[in-house]
């Protein structure tokens, strides 16, 4: 074990030791609900008419931290493609195989139910739009290893994703401005006239099927994108990159 | 059962902050980064835990449900801890580019 | 002490030893496949949370985005050293 090796161990059990008693005071055994999550769970239902209480709190209460959240992902997918802006996708016919490719076919219908399932049902169950945007991601991914960057890069082209980002980053805007034309708060939900509807029904609770369907392209074309620029190469004749 | 859940995501942050600064190579920092990140949104999920309470989807035998605003914090966090990890990946490529190579080691022995 | 709470202490044992083989495995490869295992660990732990919004997150974004993008980026760091 070298110094460094010691020293890092020191550096980590000072950390872990110091997250650890701040847990055990801070951390809260109380069997009470803090007063906020309390009204949160009581209110769901009137406020948004969702069932799913945290849907609810990321898409209706701080649905601007949300907004915050997909900026931040449009930041990095803008940082990676700025590092890789020389380098381009050089396409490969040459999939996983025969008995894959056939096989995968026959599931792939099923494979784009589930993540279709996950955002849709964004308010009703577990899921919502970031689970079944990043799901669709890797179901592109998937389907780019299997057949080949040729024919998947062919029909999703870089440029097709980020217009789908764009699109549903200006969704998502578009979505909240109805709250202010109606006279209410940036991205309102009930209060700006969305219909409430049953809770618990597939067509209820207002925009956040709407907002969870947004945010849900914008997720899965920008990480899609990020996966593609990783994918990206510099031919060999190309000068050393310079900073 | 949440003393256990802190135990475990303080024993995380500390692995996890040991491969960071034990580690040469950018990519077993990014690992390591990567643990600490799971380790702190473990943190926030033990916070909300409530002992018999159910998950936060409204029914109508339920009576006690578990905190749901860290659950949306958490959320955020590990989405937004993917786009960094892309993001340093994306650097460690460039400076394997740049260098040769992605030990930290040799790129500041490069530098100076 | 209950079969739920056993069950839990035995995944936490788990995630711990994942979370070291993680980081101190040698390969790059072996070390990403450790952590995929190590994410789906912790989906599960957070299942038994109650948290199952941030299961399905850290499940879909440890599992696959994030062993699809290091597979790529070590794709990219080791092909040309």
């Amino acid at each position: 074990m070298t110094r460094r090796n010691v020293f890092a161990l020191l550096i980590a059990l000072t950390g872990a030791g110091g997250l650890f008693a701040v847990l055990i005071v801070y951390g809260g055994t109380g069997e009470a609900l803090p007063a906020l999550a309390a009204t949160f769970l009581e209110r769901s239902i009137a406020d948004s008419a969702a069932v799913n209480v945290v849907s609810t709190v990321l898409l209706d209460y701080r649905a601007f931290d949300t907004l915050g959240e997909a900026t931040v992902i449009f930041a990095s997918v803008t940082g990676v493609s700025a590092l890789f802006v020389r380098a381009h996708l050089i396409p490969q016919s040459r999939g996983a195989g025969i008995l894959v490719e056939r096989a995968i076919g026959y599931l792939a219908a099923f494979f784009w139910l589930f993540p279709v399932y996950i955002v849709l049902f964004g308010h009703l169950s577990p899921g919502g739009g970031f689970q079944g945007g990043v799901a669709l991601a890797v179901l592109i991914i998937l389907l780019n290893v299997v057949y080949g960057t040729e024919r998947g890069a062919s029909i999703l082209t870089t440029h097709r994703l980020h217009l789908f980002e764009d699109a549903g980053a200006l969704a998502f805007l578009l979505i909240g401005t109805v709250g202010i034309i109606q006279g209410s708060a940036f991205l309102a939900n009930l209060a700006a006239g969305f219909p409430g509807g049953v809770p618990g029904r597939l067509l209820s609770s207002g925009a956040i099927p709407l907002l969870n369907l947004a945010i849900g392209i914008k997720v899965a074309s920008g990480l899609a994108t990020i996966f593609y620029e990783f994918l990206a190469s510099w031919d060999k004749a190309g000068a050393r990159w310079k900073p | 059962m949440q003393i256990m859940a802190f135990t475990t995501a303080a024993a995380l942050f500390g692995i996890g902050l040991y491969g960071v600064i034990s580690q040469r190579d950018m990519i077993k920092i990014c690992i390591g980064l990567s643990i600490m990140e799971s380790a702190l949104v473990l943190v926030l999920v033990a916070v909300a835990f409530r002992a018999g309470a159910e998950a936060p989807i409204l029914t109508p035998d339920a009576v006690r449900y578990v905190d749901p605003l860290p659950h949306a914090l958490s959320l955020t966090a590990i989405v937004i801890g993917a786009g960094v990890i892309s993001l340093a990946l994306g650097l460690t490529v460039m400076v394997q580019r740049r260098f040769g190579t992605t030990n930290l080691r040799a790129v500041l022995s490069r530098i100076q | 002490m209950t079969a739920y709470e056993f069950a839990f202490l035995f995944l936490l044992v788990l995630l711990v030893v994942a979370a070291l083989a993680a980081v101190l495995v040698r390969g790059y490869i072996t070390s990403i496949i450790v952590l995929s295992v190590f994410s789906v660990l912790m989906a599960v732990v957070f299942a038994f949370l109650q948290a199952v919004d941030v299961a399905m997150a850290e499940a879909v974004i440890g599992a696959g985005f994030m062993t699809a993008i290091f597979v790529g980026a070590i794709a990219k760091t080791r092909r040309s050293s």
